[in-house]
């Protein structure tokens, strides 16, 4: 990783309107943790909570937003070229634009969910929510800041993708929900706390492993494609 | 058809930037076509109409496009594969988008950085200095006048101490003595060795970068070599020139009698347009012929004064 890039592209990912939404998502998050400690089964709630909230909305759409405006931004304005030109191996670049999203997402995401499990007092559900956070941002991460690049409405596509194919037709069926992301994290959640939750019957190290898998995958898609890809 | 060649046009072997062939087009667009050259050490003007393909040539130098077709090196290496020539090169790109939440000192420094200097600070500061920008300006770049981001993009190109600098439309935005300053620096540049290629659609400012010159019109390389000799070659093509009259005809017969004009036509009842190649000599005929058969003139207007006919001319060759 090309530590400079990662500096500035860690700047540019802290807009005041980005800043607004994760406050408004982490409001949502501590209420629901609020919620969850007087509910009647406080573990089913705040289990469910966790992943419906924070691993299907939370991360995916904060990803979402950094992820597809940290390379495709510099795309669409023109200035990828400041990086491009210099003699940099193109996986430096990836991995950068990669972590620095990972970064944002990560700690804050990890923060809320953590803060909002810990209010349930579930403590089975604190680590678990570390985790399958972690491994959803980095897999969600990668996913975006690849898609930002490839394509120009690359926010629209990616709501596309997470309302299309994570919240519905990964309901099709197990070889659907194999395919959704989602399905890895909410499967970690689930081992955690015993509670059942639908697409969450992911094997144990599927759960762990896949979602890294497909971080690395799509840093490697990017590093390729910033060799392939015409600057302009 | 093969460009004007008004000096030695071989590909020099001390050349930086050799082009064989190289043409480059987008679906039915043929932005550069069949173009070769060889640039060395100096600057070297690529001169040429907005949208003939300039940038795009350029961009193809530095590595940001692919030739179509043909092949370009830059120091013998394809700036496509091998990362590494990319640290030899730096452009200052047409666009005046910029990396907006850094400063100027910032930019020029994450520049260096990524080249790898080893003291980026002192490397920035000197490039900011020689564009005659403040180091110390602590503003975001969101603030700079399009001329301060004419001369950041410039710093950045050069921190590095390139080998070829290559700048698209470098000028532009620049107040006169901004002008003069910045050719300064290009001579600088090109007295250290370097190979400069700068960009322009304005031939009075190509005229001041230098002798060599690249003319490029609709993708091709219609001339190249010493800029003298091309300004020659464009002063001397033939000139159309409308001239209202009341008596079109009579003033078309003597004009063609007196041998001024090498062809004339006929547009409106009152309107005739006429090819020259001596514009002196056709200002004192036609003030003769009309005097002589009692013409009365209404309007005498050059119809080739833009540069666009320049170039047209140069097609045509």
């Amino acid at each position: 990783m090309n530590f400079h890039i990662y500096k500035v592209l860690l700047r540019r990912q802290m807009s005041p309107a980005r800043l607004l939404g994760m406050a408004a998502l982490s409001g949502v998050a501590i209420l629901l943790g609020v919620l969850a400690r007087t509910a009647d089964n406080t573990v089913e709630f705040a289990t469910q909570s966790t992943g419906i909230f924070g691993i299907n909305v939370l991360v995916p759409f904060m990803a979402l937003s950094l992820g597809s405006a940290a390379l495709g931004d510099l795309v669409e304005d023109r200035t990828l070229v400041y990086v491009w030109l210099r003699p940099v191996p193109r996986y430096t670049i990836a991995t950068a634009a990669v972590a620095a999203v990972i970064s944002v997402v990560g700690s804050f995401a990890i923060a809320i969910m953590t803060a909002a499990a810990a209010i349930t007092e579930v403590h089975d559900l604190i680590l678990a929510t570390v985790i399958a956070t972690a491994l959803a941002v980095v897999a969600y991460s990668g996913l975006f800041v690849a898609l930002g690049l490839r394509f120009e409405r690359s926010l629209l596509i990616g709501l596309g993708y997470i309302a299309i194919w994570e919240l519905l037709l990964s309901r099709l069926g197990d070889w659907f929900a194999r395919l959704s992301v989602r399905s890895y994290p909410m499967s970690v959640l689930a081992d955690a706390t015993g509670v059942e939750m639908r697409l969450a019957d992911r094997a144990v190290v599927a759960s762990y492993v896949v979602p890294v898998v497909i971080g690395l995958v799509a840093v490697v898609y990017t590093s390729w494609h910033l060799t392939r890809t015409e600057i302009d | 058809m093969s460009a004007i060649s008004l000096s030695s046009t071989e590909i020099s072997p001390t050349s930086m930037v050799q082009a064989a062939g190289v043409s480059k087009w987008f679906g039915d667009l043929v932005a550069v076509s069949d173009v070769s050259f060889g640039i060395g050490a100096g600057v070297t003007a690529l001169l040429g109409p907005n949208g003939a393909g300039k940038s795009t040539l350029l961009r193809i130098i530095c590595g940001l496009a692919r030739p179509s077709k043909g092949t370009l090196t830059i120091l013998g290496k394809d700036p496509r594969r091998d990362v590494a020539v990319l640290g030899r090169i730096g452009m200052a790109p047409q666009q005046e988008t910029l990396w907006d939440q850094l400063s100027g000192l910032e930019f020029v420094q994450l520049a260096a950085q990524l080249h790898g200097l080893s003291h980026p600070v002192e490397a920035a500061r000197g490039a900011i200095a020689m564009v005659e920008l403040d180091a110390d300006d602590e503003r975001s770049l969101s603030t700079y006048s399009k001329g301060m981001r004419q001369r950041i993009k410039l710093a950045q190109a050069i921190v590095h101490d390139p080998l070829v600098v290559v700048l698209d439309e470098p000028l532009t935005g620049l107040d006169p003595r901004q002008r003069r300053a910045m050719i300064a620096l290009f001579h600088r540049l090109s007295d250290a060795g370097k190979c400069v290629i700068v960009s322009s659609h304005v031939l009075d400012e190509v005229e001041r970068f230098g002798s060599r010159v690249l003319v490029i019109a609709q993708g091709r390389l219609v001339a190249e070599g010493d800029f003298h000799k091309i300004r020659d070659l464009m002063d001397d093509r033939p000139l159309r020139i409308s001239i209202r009259s009341n008596q079109p005809r009579t003033l078309a017969i003597a004009l063609l009698e007196c041998g001024v004009i090498s062809g004339c036509e006929l547009q409106d009842p009152d309107a005739l347009v006429v090819s020259t190649s001596d514009v002196m000599f056709f200002r004192r005929a036609v003030a003769l012929a009309a005097r002589d058969h009692q013409v009365s003139l209404l309007e005498i207007r050059p119809l080739d004064d833009d540069l666009e006919s320049v170039f047209r001319y140069l097609v045509g060759q």
